[in-house]
């Protein structure tokens, strides 16, 4: 081997931790990103309104010629479950590091939780499958649900129930948080925006009792919508797919689904993130750091899915019952193959490759990537699942397991318009949002830079992070 | 032995029990007691569930009070197609063999005990201690059957030797075997001819035909086991339209 | 959090090698009296395996009983370590660096009983090689790979190997201690183990990157190995009690509540039996007991997911299983034992700052989870087996036989003989660990407060 002149490149090999921007340069900095909007944003904007509108309409007439037939309405089925996995899942992501004192959360913790307001999309296309599910006693006997003695209306009404619980507690999230940059905005912004800053700051001063009681909020509505996110994950589970097939039990469902909610949370909290970071011009504070962390959670959830769906596979596929046979040919094997397929590899094989790879995770753009690519795996899984429990007939509701499997339904025109406006308009209330509040937490910002100093460490750099109780 | 595979490999071995001729005599079960050399289930194994009967005379109770009914049904091994005892055992001492049997190889058990668990109809048995007969019995042991230790498990072989040996005499003969030469020891024994045995992958054999009769069903078809032994619905001369015995 | 203490080195070592380089007075008593209950014990299991599975209550259909449940037991047990040595490592918790050691030693310990009770539960454990080691080839017959009872042997060897190389990978600057604080043949023996530790850089280097492969490695061994003891029991579709799907999630976030539990009972009666007061500290209790809310909470969900999918279903003989199980005599008192023990009374407590920092209270609380865990297991497995089914008139017919309760508490005896003796040849506190926490810790002035930091290193 032919030894090659090393090159002298010792600061390479350390990066050199962030330094500490001063506190009112965060302040105008991050005040700047709400005022005014670009002419693109603009467009954008009205763009993603009129598809919105348009999807509404696709509704609409979707319902006028399709309300007698529930098998029509799986892709529908499906985008809810879309729409809340990632409309939900993004502000736990945020909301769970948070309580376990992770630092890298804090310029997204802002993001994540404004993605609770996109909930809005989630409910509007809701509505149809309300009317469309079966009640509890159908040709005067009792169905299979979890409902075991309440009354006929209960998964209707707690479905809807348990959706706008999740939103209002989302907000409530975002809203004990805010609190503090709401104060920033009475007294930085101006026009409308410092007027709503003044109402809605209610008196912030900062004074100690104020942080306690903050911090407090954030423990309790953050504990709140972890359990309101998984009841409602159960409740849409059990009722709008299991409760549609007769024979289906599968008692990981909930979690799976939960799980691969933060996967597509996660997942779309780095695009939006990377867009953010992009169009904002806030490379100052969103780190490489933030994306690396999000990177070895995104790894890690992508590796719960293919346990969590194995975990399930495994047992009906081994047991073999007539249950568990017609379980399987109907959301694995049967007509639904090629979502199963794909989805699988969008949602677990592709990512696996390309996230093992610490260098894609402390890549910006490679995360950004692989997110995408998560995110189109979500949605095929989620078609997987819900188109086939809602292609079956509610005739065969009573039976004891699924003696016919229903052949492969395909969506039609109003589905995709559906998808599109429902998206559409998820997408136009985050953009809305950061143009009302920063869309990085300020004072998040602030305290990092109070608890951290970069020191010099034996030979390399390290930053020292203070962590009060 | 290749020969002999080649030569079976076509059979489907498979019993009809007719509910409607079983009086819960029990004299299938004492036959397969001394075709079989099973242990005396003596009081103590009995009382601690540990008695062994390849075969069963189960009592149910059908109909609502006051209409109460107790009908019986004998139960064996249910020689599944799709058997979950096979899969779960480690060292293939319950598998399948190419006559549709369900046959377990007392050799290779080491006693895990699995399959009993698998098993729907729970009739596989573990032997806890070693068998012991009285002296009477000692020379009443039929010598072409195994006698299991303890620490494995067995069940119903639907007398495989008896299979063995009538097909042995056949093929010396030069001749096919005939539907109805082979008796199993509770076929053979039941007063009422209520059991059939015989090849289910011969159309014209009398098992075959009684399969497809409309009182036939399965038990605990839910599982999916696509068991071997059919059986046929009590008739209820009371009782109209449904003729749905089981469970 | 973790405040920074100061402790010189020579206190370090002095007082972490205290168990090793001279004995307590209490140590030869205890594992005398220990010694004679694992010699009791093996004596009982020589005269099952000599006489027969008839000397335990087992029954038909109960055919799996109290050793299985022992088993699962211990295997869950041994998911202390990786939790608390890999995950938290990767989480890079620095709270977790007096607690690693003995961890990842109740997890080889653990781990090792486990493997016992599948072997002598067998009807003829001296044919039991034949199915773990296919050695009996001449017949063309290798062992069943579709058995769950393959994979478990596989899982649990792989969990076990891997386990005793962490544990010794992280002894090493250890070894290097002992080995020049002695003399004479023990010198000799540290010597052969230690591998020529000199802590220079490059082992350093060697040492960490080890370390860190070999978590990332083991993680997903550690969750499949409870995965597949679970599915020895999810895949039977015939047993109502058994085939559920959460099964896997289920028992894996089981057996971490149970195995964080026993490492809090551990380091209780380390800080009390060897007096390591200022290496095991209030605040390491109040970290491990946060820990254990949150997973004892993820496994309260899962619980409650398996009872509610259980009845779901809505079948007549999986809810006469359930009413057995939650309402019927004497599985009732065991299942109001088993909740109250497993959730309702610790986990109050733990909310508690003040309790979670009482060393007392933690060792209590964390003894009533593991009694709850083990009647978890017990509940699981039995009640599924006692069952009725539709064409057998026998069920119920178990209880335990004296034979099995004796096996059982011999497991306890043995676990804690095998930890007590290498407790005399090696610190249970790894020193070099609690030497780079000191190094890794700080104070930082905001303010007018002085507040505990640590260092984070940039890539």
């Amino acid at each position: 081997m032919v030894n090659l002149p090393k090159k002298e490149n010792h600061d390479s090999h350390h990066t050199l931790p962030p330094e500490n921007v001063e506190s009112s340069v965060i302040v105008e900095d991050l005040i700047a990103t709400t005022n005014g909007a670009s002419k693109s944003f603009k467009i954008i904007a009205i763009g993603l309104g009129i598809m919105s509108v348009l999807g509404i309409i696709a509704l609409v007439l979707k319902w006028i010629n399709y309300s007698d037939d529930s098998t029509r309405w799986g892709y529908v089925a499906a985008l809810v479950s879309f729409l809340l996995s990632i409309t939900g899942g993004a502000p736990m992501v945020a909301m769970g590091p948070v309580m376990a004192k992770a630092n890298w959360v804090r310029p997204l913790t802002r993001l994540a939780a404004i993605f609770s307001f996109a909930g809005v999309s989630t409910i509007i296309v809701l509505i149809p499958l309300l009317f469309l599910l079966p009640p509890l006693v159908v040709d005067g006997t009792r169905r299979r649900s979890i409902w075991f003695e309440a009354p006929n209306y209960s998964p209707h009404i707690w479905g809807i129930i348990g959706m706008v619980l999740l939103l209002i507690t989302g907000i409530a999230l975002f809203y004990s948080a805010a609190l503090p940059d709401f104060a920033v905005m009475r007294e930085n912004s101006t026009g409308w925006r410092q007027k709503l800053g003044k109402k809605l700051a209610r008196g912030w001063v900062g004074t100690d009792s104020q942080w306690r009681t903050l911090r407090m909020r954030i423990g309790m509505f953050g504990t709140f919508y972890f359990f309101v996110m998984v009841m409602v994950n159960f409740l849409y589970t059990t009722d709008f797919a299991q409760g549609v097939v007769p024979g289906y039990r599968d008692a990981i469902y909930t979690l799976y689904h939960t799980v691969s909610s933060w996967q597509g949370g996660v997942a779309a909290l780095v695009i939006a993130l990377w867009i953010v970071r992009r169009n904002m011009k806030l490379e100052k504070y969103i780190h490489l750091d933030a994306f690396w962390s999000l990177g070895r959670l995104l790894f890690a959830l992508t590796l719960l899915w293919i346990y969590l769906f194995y975990s399930s596979f495994i047992v009906f596929w081994y047991g073999r019952s007539e249950n568990d046979k017609a379980t399987l040919d109907l959301l694995v094997r049967g007509p639904m193959i090629w979502a199963f397929l794909a989805g699988a590899t969008f949602i677990w094989l592709v990512p696996w490759w390309i996230l093992i790879w610490n260098r894609v995770r402390k890549s910006i753009n490679g995360m950004a990537i692989g997110s995408c690519v998560i995110i189109i795996g979500l949605l095929l899984d989620r078609i997987r699942l819900f188109v086939s429990a809602w292609s079956v007939p509610q005739e065969f509701i009573h039976q004891k397991w699924l003696k016919q499997i229903p052949g492969t339904i395909y969506p039609d025109i109003f589905d995709v318009i559906i998808a599109l406006g429902s998206i559409s308009l998820s997408i136009l209330m985050i953009m809305l949002m950061t143009k009302i509040i920063p869309v990085l937490s300020i004072w998040q910002i602030q305290e990092f830079n109070l608890l951290s100093k970069p020191i010099k460490f034996i030979k390399g750099h390290a930053t020292l992070i203070a962590k009060p109780d | 032995m290749t020969t002999d595979v080649e030569k079976f490999g076509t059979r489907n071995w498979g019993m009809i029990a007719d509910l409607d001729k079983c009086t819960g005599c029990q004299a299938c079960v004492l036959a397969c007691q001394a075709e079989n050399n099973i242990p005396i289930n003596t009081q103590d194994r009995v009382e601690r569930a540990r008695s062994i009967s390849w075969i069963r005379v189960e009592r149910y109770w059908e109909g609502d009070f006051p209409d109460t009914k107790a009908r019986f049904i004998p139960i064996m091994c249910q020689h599944c197609e799709n058997a979950p005892c096979e899969p779960v055992c480690p060292v293939y001492a319950s598998y399948h063999n190419s006559e549709g049997l369900n046959v377990q190889v007392y050799n290779r058990c080491v006693g895990t005990r699995y399959c009993a668990n698998a098993c729907p109809y729970i009739v596989r048995f573990f032997n806890y201690w070693d068998p012991v007969w009285p002296e009477s019995l000692r020379n009443h042991l039929n010598p072409d059957v195994t006698i299991r230790s303890r620490g494995i498990m067995e069940k119903c072989s639907f007398c495989i030797q008896r299979i063995n040996r009538t097909s042995r005499k056949a093929k010396s003969e030069g001749r096919e075997l005939e539907d109805g030469e082979i008796q199993t020891a509770c076929s053979a024994a039941c007063g009422t001819h209520g059991i059939v045995f015989g090849d289910l992958n011969d159309p014209e054999s009398r098992v075959s035909k009684l399969k497809n009769h409309k009182r036939a069903f399965t038990l605990l078809e839910q599982f999916g086991t696509d068991p071997n032994v059919i059986y046929l619905a009590k008739i209820d001369p009371n009782k109209k339209g449904s003729e749905e015995g089981h469970h | 959090m973790q405040q920074k203490r100061n402790l010189t080195q020579e206190y370090t070592n002095k007082v972490l090698l205290n168990g090793t380089l001279e004995t307590p007075k209490w140590w030869a008593p205890t594992v005398a009296g220990l010694g004679f209950v694992v010699l009791i014990g093996v004596i009982i299991i020589a005269t099952m395996v000599n006489r027969g599975l008839g000397l335990t209550g087992l029954s038909r259909p109960v055919y799996w009983g109290l050793f299985i449940t022992t088993f699962v037991f211990w295997v869950g047990i041994s998911h202390a370590g990786i939790m608390i040595s890999a995950i938290l490592r990767l989480t890079q918790a620095e709270w977790r660096r007096p607690v690693t050691r003995a961890a990842e030693l109740l997890t080889v310990c653990s781990l090792f009983t486990a493997l016992v009770f599948p072997l002598i539960h067998a009807g003829r454990p001296w044919r039991i090689a034949y199915w773990i080691l296919p050695y009996d080839i001449s017949r063309g017959i290798y062992p069943n790979i579709r058995s769950p009872l393959i994979m478990d042997p596989v899982a649990i060897s792989t969990y076990l190997t891997g386990s005793t190389l962490f544990l010794y990978i992280a002894l090493l600057p250890d070894l290097g201690v002992l080995r020049d604080r002695t003399t004479g043949w023990k010198n000799a023996f540290y010597t052969l183990l230690a591998l020529g530790w000199k802590g220079n850089p490059r082992q350093w280097q060697m040492q960490t990157i080890g370390g860190i492969l070999l978590s990332a490695l083991m993680l997903p061994i550690f969750v499949s190995v409870h995965s597949i003891v679970s599915w020895d029991f999810a895949v039977a579709s015939a047993v109502e009690g058994w085939h559920s799907t959460i099964f896997a999630p289920y028992f894996v976030i089981g057996a971490v509540h149970s195995g964080v539990s026993a490492v809090v009972t551990m380091m209780a009666l380390m800080r009390w039996m060897w007096k390591w007061d200022d290496f095991i500290r209030p605040e390491h209790f109040d970290a491990l007991a946060r820990l254990l809310i949150v997973v004892a909470t993820g496994w309260l969900a899962c619980t409650f997911l398996e009872l509610t999918f259980a009845l779901y279903g809505q079948d007549a003989p999986e809810i006469a299983l359930r009413e057995m199980q939650i309402f019927q005599w004497p599985w009732n008192l065991l299942f109001i034992i088993f909740f109250v023990t497993g959730y309702l009374i610790p986990v109050p407590i733990w909310c508690v700052k003040k309790y979670r920092n009482n060393i007392a209270i933690m060792f209590w609380t964390s003894i009533l989870v593991n009694v709850g865990m083990w009647l978890e297991r017990f509940l699981i497995i039995v009640p599924g087996l006692a069952r009725r089914t539709p064409f057998v008139f026998t069920w119920e017919a178990y209880r335990p036989s004296p034979v099995e309760w004796a096996i059982m508490i011999w497991s306890f005896a043995w676990v804690s003989l095998l930890m007590l003796l290498f407790s005399r040849f090696f610190p249970l506190v790894p020193l070099f660990e609690q030497k780079e926490s000191q190094v890794f810790t700080d104070d930082i002035q905001i303010g007018r407060a002085k507040v505990p930091a640590i260092v984070r290193e940039v890539e």
